[in-house]
């Protein structure tokens, strides 16, 4: 399993190695494309420097505290796997806005910029 | 076996764990003698050092990873106030190291580290063994200031239990609650911040409460606390009112309620204005980080200790990561989650200060829930990260549950409660 992983991580450093190679140093430079890998947000968009591929991968590792490692829960809390990136960006971006009701996830998409929870929605959308 | 490569200690370290061929202390010598390979030696396999062990394994499988836990069986904190509720079994709280060792290939050796050489870069063992390593996380939890409340040392807990380590304590306060007998008091002595796991104490009030309420309802609670606030303190007290209702007293620091001393002989416990008597009492003293950190010269003057927040590298001793309880990490509170994410991102920047690199911004989580009644379960939770400051709370994240949510969603956050502990114990130590 945790060869997997790796190649995922790899997959998705690849895939964000164009905006993560030059950090802007303001936000008001951020060229970060990422709203062009998932579907129009619901919320405005803040220009914000995009995550680094090991930093998503930090992110994710937090998320399987709760939603069980590499996104597969044991027990009574939702698993990650078997979504599709987009789809997991909307849920994330509504848990955010409120639009979507939940206990705890609200208080933690909170924590995240849209960039982020874009990333970290693409990288639970290549979880198997 | 004198000179061996990195590949070739992984076929041996993978066969061995697999095969179980060889024993620990080869695997411990193939490490020491595997020029190529990183060695990182991991101090206490409790939420901090087994998650660290394994997802060092994970992000980069050409390291080699020794765990050191003096116990072969881990019975977690959370979920141990269940145990008193009569919700969980001590068994259902008990975890063990085959996956880190089998499934994750993770060294581990149950043993004492008795001493840290940080300029030398080995630590020696109980068993007199020594472990040589590149770098060394030290995960000890929290270690108890004995004599702090007079009267109060290692001996009396046989009598008053602390059950703040779980295990034969938390038995051991079980089994007062259930001697004890119905219209019978039951005192809680809560430590002044910091301590492992804040809202824990209430929780214990919550599930003692539901045990009583069962089973000998004319008994009370006394909680005495060295401070005049506590996490999720709206919460707690408006379901106690609810579900609870004339049985908890929580008296503050201002209004009486830090305990100087207390004596186990006449059950008797000293608080700043009366004595109080009680027919169970269950002191939870003040706390530091663990014996090793101290001993070894990794906390500072107040018994904590002081960490590069991007790195949970010792700000005392090159080479040295502390995590969890012991570590001073800002905003995160001493909890077990907060251990575990500390962990990740310890071990992701030890993986990268391997290969040269710059540890990348990271963020971290804490979620932690508190059992109140069976079907009632709040949270707090938060997203943190590495300010100028220190670890600092992101504004607008985390929280705590709101205050006027229907039934409905205390018994969401109940179920979610059990969940939380099979995910991340199965994330840890699975």
């Amino acid at each position: 399993m945790q060869f997997k992983n790796h190649t995922l991580a790899l997959l998705l450093g690849a895939a964000l190695v164009g905006c993560a190679t030059e950090p802007p140093p303001a936000p008001a430079k951020a060229t970060a494309p990422a709203s062009a890998v998932v579907a129009p947000a619901p919320v405005a968009v803040a220009p914000s420097p995009p995550p680094t591929p090991a930093a998503v991968v930090n992110m994710v590792n937090n998320c399987f505290s709760c939603h069980g490692t590499d996104g597969r829960s044991p027990g009574t809390i939702p698993s990650l796997t078997n979504q599709k990136p987009q789809q997991a960006a909307l849920v994330l971006k509504e848990f955010k806005s409120g639009a979507r009701a939940s206990t705890v996830m609200a208080r933690h998409a909170k924590g995240y910029t849209d960039v982020e929870l874009e990333a970290i929605a693409n990288y639970i959308g290549n979880l198997k | 076996m004198s000179k061996i490569s990195r590949r070739d200690f992984l076929k041996i370290a993978s066969a061995a764990s697999a095969a179980g061929v060889l024993g620990q202390a080869s695997l411990a010598r193939a490490a020491e003698s595997s020029k190529g390979s990183a060695r990182v030696v991991v101090v206490g396999g409790g939420f901090g050092g087994a998650t660290c062990a394994k997802y060092l394994r994970r992000l980069d499988p050409g390291i080699a990873v020794t765990l050191v836990e003096p116990n072969a069986k881990y019975i977690t904190c959370p979920f141990s106030n269940l145990v008193l509720g009569g919700l969980r079994t001590m068994d259902s709280i008990t975890q063990g190291y085959d996956a880190l060792r089998k499934k994750h290939g993770v060294n581990v050796m149950h043993d004492t580290v008795t001493a840290i050489d940080a300029a030398g870069k080995k630590v020696t063992l109980k068993s007199g063994k020594s472990l040589s390593y590149d770098r060394l996380v030290v995960s000890p939890g929290i270690d108890f200031k004995w004599g702090a409340i007079e009267g109060y040392d290692e001996k009396a807990s046989n009598v008053m239990p602390h059950a703040w380590k779980a295990g034969p304590q938390t038995v051991l306060l079980q089994k007062k609650l259930k001697a004890m007998k119905d219209g019978g008091t039951f005192i809680m002595v809560a430590p002044a911040n910091p301590f492992r796991c804040p809202p824990g104490p209430y929780e214990r009030a919550s599930m003692v409460a539901h045990y009583l309420k069962e089973h000998k309802p004319k008994s009370k609670i006394l909680i005495l606390d060295a401070k005049d606030d506590f996490s999720k303190k709206g919460l707690f007290m408006a379901a106690w009112e609810k579900l609870y209702p004339g049985m908890i007293e929580w008296v503050p620091a201002a209004k009486g309620g830090t305990v100087k001393s207390v004596d186990t002989k006449k059950m008797i416990v000293d608080a700043a204005l009366e004595k109080h008597k009680a027919d169970v009492v269950n002191v939870i003293p003040p706390q530091s980080a663990g014996t090793i950190a101290l001993a070894s010269g990794l906390a500072d003057d107040k018994g904590w200790c002081p960490v590069d927040p991007k790195t949970f590298e010792s700000k005392l001793h090159p080479g040295v990561h502390v995590i969890g309880d012991s570590a001073i990490a800002g905003a995160l509170p001493k909890s077990g989650f907060a251990a575990s994410s500390e962990a990740k991102m310890c071990a992701a920047a030890i993986v990268t200060m391997f290969k040269g690199g710059t540890p990348a911004e990271n963020s971290l989580v804490n979620t932690c829930y508190s059992m109140i009644a069976p079907k009632y379960a709040i949270s707090v939770a938060g997203v943190y990260r590495v300010s100028d400051k220190g670890i600092v709370q992101i504004e607008g994240s985390g929280g705590v549950s709101p205050k006027d949510a229907p039934d409905s969603f205390r018994e969401e956050e109940a179920k979610y409660t059990f969940g939380w502990y099979q995910s991340i114990t199965a994330d840890i130590w699975g």
